[in-house]
């Protein structure tokens, strides 16, 4: 045949030039010694080191292999035996089930993910009564009565979608199979198990490699079906980068990533070289004339006959069988034992070693975890996919979980720290009476721009909308915020439930649109965007623009003369959160000073703690030793005549949130 | 010398409303070569895989040295298979395939729990000796893939030989070699068989081959048992047209058994050596190519046209009309096309048989190239590979 | 004996009738059902809103088919040519390339995707690379116009783009495998038959590999046509597609299971019959994607 010259090579280059050129810069920056995906800040070892201590990355990581492993494995076995299954059976029964063999493989993940989770939604609205009954019934086994996604659907879904890939590459190798070489097998003495295992097995043993690898590649690469099956109390790598890429994604996971990577080319590297060697090994043994093998290869065969390499055979199989156990059982361990307390907050919102100090001092474990909106909170919760004990919802999703009686009244008798709380934070409006809530940060909406791009001094949202900046305006990627902003610029009220008056910011915000100036929607990308100087002007929190000024000192921020939005994130337990008394802890630690200052430090977020936000500047001198810039300061911490600008959302009613959707989706199309 | 080994009884096989095997009686003795012999789907794989175990009969029983086997697995039968191309197992080299039977632990024919074990040095001694029985010295760490067909069939005839089986089965053996192979292994296979001194049973469409090695040949067709018999009694003495026509070459006329060996064809009384029909009943008459001699028109009792000539080396194959009717004339002497001539057919020359529902159906060489080349085509598929074939897609 | 081993595939089908076709069940049932607000709260009832409301997001369908469809062009434009040079090397070659194609799915997808994020950013690797080589000055003295970079980002062609990149391994191992697997002797018998290299590319590879192109189609644009994750983090948010509104539906802002069933059912539909009338063309999708 053939060989392809030099433009045919250059083409296949060129191919993987492509595939390969997001890789290298993936691994090249995980070697940035500074935090952004996007600017060099020359070479550092500091993310593989960092690797080992975020907890987030390590237990979606250790989920991950678990989950991978477990559903590679049960689905290589089950698949394995279901490909035999079908192959014996008559076309009649065969067909259909090949069918529904293809339903995976052929639907796009997110229905396969979406029927899932409704799936499981609708069984655990009825397992409850189930289990009653059960448990009424017999009291050998107690059935848990509320069942939630996590790591057990996570794993039926994995499974589900890797039997397909394991059939699909079994099957082949059982039709190209002799049929007669199991009787063969058993007219020679062999049960139809011990046929199975000399004959059948050897020969598909290729099939159920290859099926075996494709599984759990895809295993790991999935990030859809899990991200629908898994809850959010469980999350997969996949599922953690998700939430980062919203925001910045650490380049800890770069380093994760680099070094699976790594692990399978070497992986790889070895298998290619043996199976080069075996195949000329092949090659030798069907060019008939020399029957005699590499003389090793023979000592090394005797030798494998011998008892002791019998034994060193099977010792090395068990090896890996312990090994994989050992994996199994210890990363099971990892995730489940010791007393828990399940807390979901919002990504990069916590200094981590507070959990870790948390750990220390108290025993109890904690399940950290983040979603990235209240509206997947609140999404989560009514599809009954988390089984948290404490959430940090903002004002108007408190109030509206109240409304809907799924928070439970907190025993403030174990939060001495909630009478540091500052009383400007207490018995807001979404919780009048203070039942439910314990303050975690506050913080003020304004513009961000980038002083390199913009000549003038902003004082108004008008800007947002300006023709001048045409192009260089990222919208804020919710539907509240933009039309909330749109109502303010126009000066009606935030939470107004006047029709009109939404539909007139709406057309604010929808010829804007119409006219291109806005560069896109963003949540948390804005974050990449606006420190690599990609835009001029964002919406965003006054925290965050805390963070991007580290990486971009061009950056201002200014809360518009028309007002904004203010808002309090608050620490609220769930209805029948199973560790309350963890949850407690768990607050009335986060509530105290030294956990306030830290994480002001950390996430550059307003604290409600009196002390704290008094003695920040102080702490920060001692800290870093140097002075606090006292205009960060009143960023950070907006002065009263400014809060007195902004209005606080409150929950509108359902009728609204419906308007406020459909002229979001419309402004999309 | 002969002792009954294996006795089917009233067997019949229903695969999908299709009856494949019907109400077959047959009795398989101790050391005999064996053969069923019919033509695709007829059965006689089915037969087989019964005695072989991989298959229940969906009624009627199979006897084993007189003990009901029906229910008994294939690994607890003192029965083994050579199987249709030869299902040699291609992850294993030829000595580890051969010892593959041996390495099994057995369960002791008393019944105990013990399994009886071989010793390596069994084993190894047993494969050897059984490579060299099949010639194969020397072949014991070549791949499966390396061999070639008649090597791969030795294998495994040894694969099985090596169990010391009562009987071996034999599934279309020689099916898949080439014609001066396949009458190298027809030799190969009956010294073996002599050698060995055990039952070999082997299933094919191939009459030559039947003829060749068999003591006795067990002909089926449509499920049912036609004739069994030595190879001579099959040939000279066929129950019906349709071995008539599958064994050898005939030509079967409809004739009236006018009196004992007197028999009339074409309206014409001949002289043959039948006896024990009804006065003027309706037979069947074979009259094999060769028992007839070409003469000239004038001295000939029939007298027909020659319309075809065949060289086949020792023979001409001469298709004769005669009144309609062709015949099929192997002879040494050259006829050419158009030619008129007369035969003579001695009165051994006739075979009378009873009318059957084969009647009619063949031994007419109107098509003749076709059908002579049917039965001589290996390549026709059997009913195993048909069902195997339909699985594929 | 043979059927009794059908008994294997019996935990598989319970497994599949469970786990695969009851949650499409419920899937189709949760979109036929709408909550209806009542004075005591909402009340569940059987509705046909789900699908009539549809229609204002007809744009989104349309979008989502184009891009996916565009994607999945360029996919077989890139990919076929790949598979076939591929399988026209060494076998060492081979197999070194499939293990290329294979390993990038080792590094998550939405990290590479937003990898790509960071190269067509305004200020990102490629408009630096441009604005070095003189490509943004040129262009503008060519066109008269002021511009600092192209806006790469948040565009539907880097939605496309992405689409392609993570997809592309897809398009490429399945037309691989049917090639490699093309018995090369009727090429020569085409080649003796007096076709030239053009027309045996035409009457004989390419038929044959139809197969292989039918399901890396069925590969590329299914995901394609469903993803959420790329449209947002290379559309930014501009360029909403079926899965955005899906997702938005179950786990997003506007919590309406009931919506995203019937899209996502919607959706099923459409691909179903598209993948229907393409395995009109050749069948034995799926055997490709052995390795």
């Amino acid at each position: 045949m053939k060989k392809n010259g030099f433009g045919g090579r250059s083409l296949i280059g060129l191919c993987f030039l492509f595939l390969y050129l997001p890789i290298f810069f993936l691994i090249f920056f995980s070697f940035n010694a500074g935090d952004s995906s996007a600017v060099w800040r020359g070479f550092s070892l500091r993310w593989y080191a960092e690797l080992f201590h975020n907890r987030l990355v390590i237990e979606s990581l250790a989920t991950t292999l678990l989950v991978s492993l477990l559903a590679t494995a049960i689905a290589t076995v089950a698949g394995t035996f279901a490909a035999i299954g079908i192959y014996s059976l008559t076309k009649k029964w065969r067909d259909p089930i090949l069918v529904v063999n293809d339903i995976p493989m052929m639907n796009a993940d997110i229905v396969t993910g979406v029927a899932l989770c409704l799936f499981f939604v609708a069984f655990f609205r009825g397992w409850g009564g189930i289990a009653r009954w059960l448990n009424s019934w017999q009291d050998l086994i107690d059935f848990p009565e509320r069942l939630t996604l996590g790591l057990g659907t996570l794993l039926i879904a994995h499974v589900s979608f890797n039997l397909p890939y394991v059939i699909l590459n079994v099957a082949p190798r059982l039709r190209q199979m002799d049929s007669n070489l199991v009787d063969a097998a058993q007219d020679l003495g062999c049960t139809w198990f011990q046929a199975f295992y000399k004959v059948i097995l050897p020969e598909i043993k290729p099939g159920i490699v290859s099926g075996a690898l494709i599984a759990f590649t895809m295993s790991v690469d999935d990030f859809v079906i899990s991200y629908f099956t898994a809850g959010s109390s469980t999350q997969t790598l996949a599922m953690t980068i998700y939430g980062m890429t919203k925001k910045r994604v650490t380049p800890v996971v770069n380093a994760v990533s680099t070094l699976m990577f790594l692990a399978v080319l070497i992986v790889l590297i070895v298998n290619n070289v043996r199976s080069a060697k075996q195949e000329k090994l092949a090659a030798k043994r069907a060019s008939m004339k020399p029957i005699r093998e590499n003389p090793r290869a023979e000592r090394f065969r005797e030798w494998m006959s011998t008892p002791r390499g019998k034994l060193t055979r099977r010792v090395t199989a068990a090896a890996l069988c312990a090994a994989f156990l050992v994996t199994v059982v210890f990363l099971t361990a990892f995730t489940t034992s010791r007393p828990v307390v399940n807390i979901c907050s919002w990504g990069e919102y916590i200094d981590e070693s507070l959990i870790d100090e948390f750990e220390a001092e108290t025993g109890i474990r904690v399940n950290y975890q983040t979603t990235d909106s209240n509206e997947t909170l609140y999404s989560l919760l009514e599809l009954g996919g988390a089984d948290y004990d404490v959430i940090v919802p903002s004002d108007y999703m408190i109030s509206q979980l109240i409304e809907e009686g799924m928070l439970e009244e907190l025993d403030y008798s174990q939060i001495p720290n909630f009478q540091l709380i500052d009383p400007r934070f207490r018995n807001l409006p979404y919780d009048p009476e203070n039942k439910y809530t314990v303050p975690y940060t506050w913080g003020t909406v304004g513009i961000i721009y980038n002083s390199a791009m913009v000549d003038e001094e902003i004082h108004s949202w008008s800007a947002l909308y300006d023709d001048k900046y045409a192009g260089q305006v990222l919208l804020i990627g919710n539907s509240r915020d933009a039309f909330g902003i749109a109502l303010k610029y126009l000066g009606y009220s935030m939470n107004t439930t006047n029709p009109d008056e939404i539909r007139q910011a709406y057309e604010l915000v929808a010829d804007a649109n119409r006219r291109g100036v806005f560069q896109g929607k963003v949540m948390d990308e804005v974050f990449q965007t606006m420190e690599g100087g990609n835009a001029a002007f964002a919406t965003y929190y006054a925290g965050d623009y805390l963070s991007m000024l580290e990486n971009n000192e061009d950056l201002k921020f200014v809360i518009p003369d028309e007002g904004s939005n203010w808002f309090v994130d608050a620490m609220c337990v769930l209805k029948d959160a199973p560790n309350f008394d963890n949850a407690m802890k768990w607050i009335n630690f986060i509530a105290s000073t030294k956990a306030n200052l830290r994480n002001m430090d950390y996430i550059w977020y307003a604290s409600p703690n009196t002390e704290a936000l008094d003695k920040y500047p102080e702490w920060y001198e001692e800290e870093y030793g140097e002075e606090l810039d006292p205009e960060i300061y009143e960023i950070m911490a907006a002065p009263q005549e400014v809060l007195d600008r902004c209005e606080m959302y409150v929950c509108l009613p359902r009728s609204i949130r419906t308007l406020y959707n459909d002229l979001w989706i419309k402004l999309g199309i | 010398m002969s002792k009954e080994l294996i006795r089917l009884k009233d067997v019949t096989q229903v695969f999908d409303g299709e009856t494949v095997l019907k109400d077959v009686n047959i009795y398989f003795n101790d050391s005999e070569f064996l053969t069923l012999l019919g033509p695709s789907g007829c059965g006689k794989t089915t037969m087989l895989r019964i005695i072989g175990g991989f298959q229940t009969p969906t009624s009627g029983d199979v006897f084993f040295d007189g003990v009901r086997i029906n229910d008994v697995p294939p690994y607890r039968r003192q029965v083994n298979t050579v199987f249709q191309k030869y299902a040699l197992f291609p992850h294993l080299n030829v000595y580890d395939n051969v010892a593959f039977g041996l390495r099994i632990p057995k369960e002791a024919p008393d019944g105990s729990r013990e399994k009886i074990k071989l010793s390596k040095e069994e084993i190894d001694r047993r494969v050897r000796e059984m490579l060299e029985v099949v010639s194969l010295k020397g072949f014991e760490h070549r791949s499966i893939a390396s061999l070639s067909g008649g090597q791969q069939q030795r294998v495994a005839i040894a694969r099985a030989l090596v169990n010391r089986p009562k009987v071996l089965l034999l599934d279309e053996p020689l099916g898949a070699l080439d014609m001066r192979l396949r009458k190298d292994m027809q030799q190969e296979l009956k010294r073996i068989q002599q050698r060995l001194g055990i039952t070999f049973i082997n299933v094919t469409h191939d009459q030559e081959e039947a003829l060749a090695m068999s003591d006795t040949v067990v002909v089926i067709n449509e499920g049912v048992i036609q004739q069994i018999g030595t190879p001579e009694d099959i040939y000279n003495e066929p129950k019906n047209a349709f071995v008539a026509d599958f064994i050898g070459e005939s030509n079967i006329v409809d004739g009236i058994m006018r009196a004992d060996r007197v028999v009339e064809i074409f309206n014409r009384r001949f002289t043959c050596l039948d006896s024990g029909f009804e006065k003027d009943e309706p037979v069947d008459v074979v009259i094999r190519p060769e028992d007839v001699d070409i003469v000239s028109e004038a001295e000939g009792q029939l007298r027909g046209v020659v319309t075809s000539v065949t060289f086949k080396g020792v023979h001409y194959d001469t298709i004769v009309d005669f009144y309609g009717f062709k015949w099929l004339i192997q002879t040494t002497d050259y006829c050419p096309v158009d030619s008129h001539i007369g035969i003579k057919i001695d009165p051994d020359g006739f075979h009378v048989m009873k009318k059957s529902k084969y009647s009619g159906m063949f031994g007419d060489y109107s098509s003749y190239s076709e059908e002579y080349d049917e039965i001589n085509d290996p390549t026709i598929l059997d009913e195993e590979e048909a069902e195997g074939a339909e699985d594929e897609d | 004996m043979r059927t009794k081993r059908g008994l294997f595939a019996v935990p598989y089908v319970i497994w599949m009738a469970l786990f695969v076709v009851i949650p499409i069940v419920i899937m189709l049932v949760y979109s036929l059902t709408a909550e209806i607000e009542t004075a005591g709260g909402t009340e569940l009832t059987g509705s046909l809103e789900n699908f009539t409301g549809m229609a204002l997001y007809a744009g989104v369908f349309g979008r989502s088919f184009w891009l996916a469809l565009i994607a999945t062009a360029i996919c077989l434009l890139i990919g076929y040519p790949v598979a076939y040079l591929m399988s026209r090397e060494g076998p060492g070659f081979q197999r070194v390339a499939m293990a290329l194609i294979m390993l990038p799915m080792w590094m998550n997808f939405l990290l590479r995707t937003y990898s790509w994020m960071a190269i067509l950013e305004n200020n990102g690797l490629l408009n630096q690379l441009f604005q070095k080589l003189g490509i943004i000055a040129l262009y503008n003295r060519l066109t008269g116009s002021d511009i600092e970079y192209f806006q790469m980002i948040r565009t539907p062609g880097a939605v496309v783009l992405g689409m392609v990149y993570n997809y592309l391994p897809f398009m490429i191992l399945p037309i691989y495998t049917v090639l490699t697997k093309l018995d090369h002797r009727l090429i020569e018998a085409a080649q003796d038959l007096g076709a030239n290299s053009s027309t045996v590319f035409r009457r004989v590879i390419l038929p044959l590999s139809l197969s292989g192109i039918v399901s890396g189609v069925t590969m590329v644009f299914v995901p394609s046509v469903s993803t959420f994750a790329i449209s947002r983090l290379l559309g930014g948010g501009t360029q909403m597609m079926l899965g955005d509104l899906i997702e938005n539906q179950f786990l997003g802002g506007a919590y309406n299971p009931h919506l995203g069933a019937a899209i996502s059912m919607v959706m099923m539909v459409i691909v179903v019959i598209c993948m229907l009338v393409m395995n009109h063309f050749g069948d034995g999708e799926g055997e490709a994607v052995m390795l």
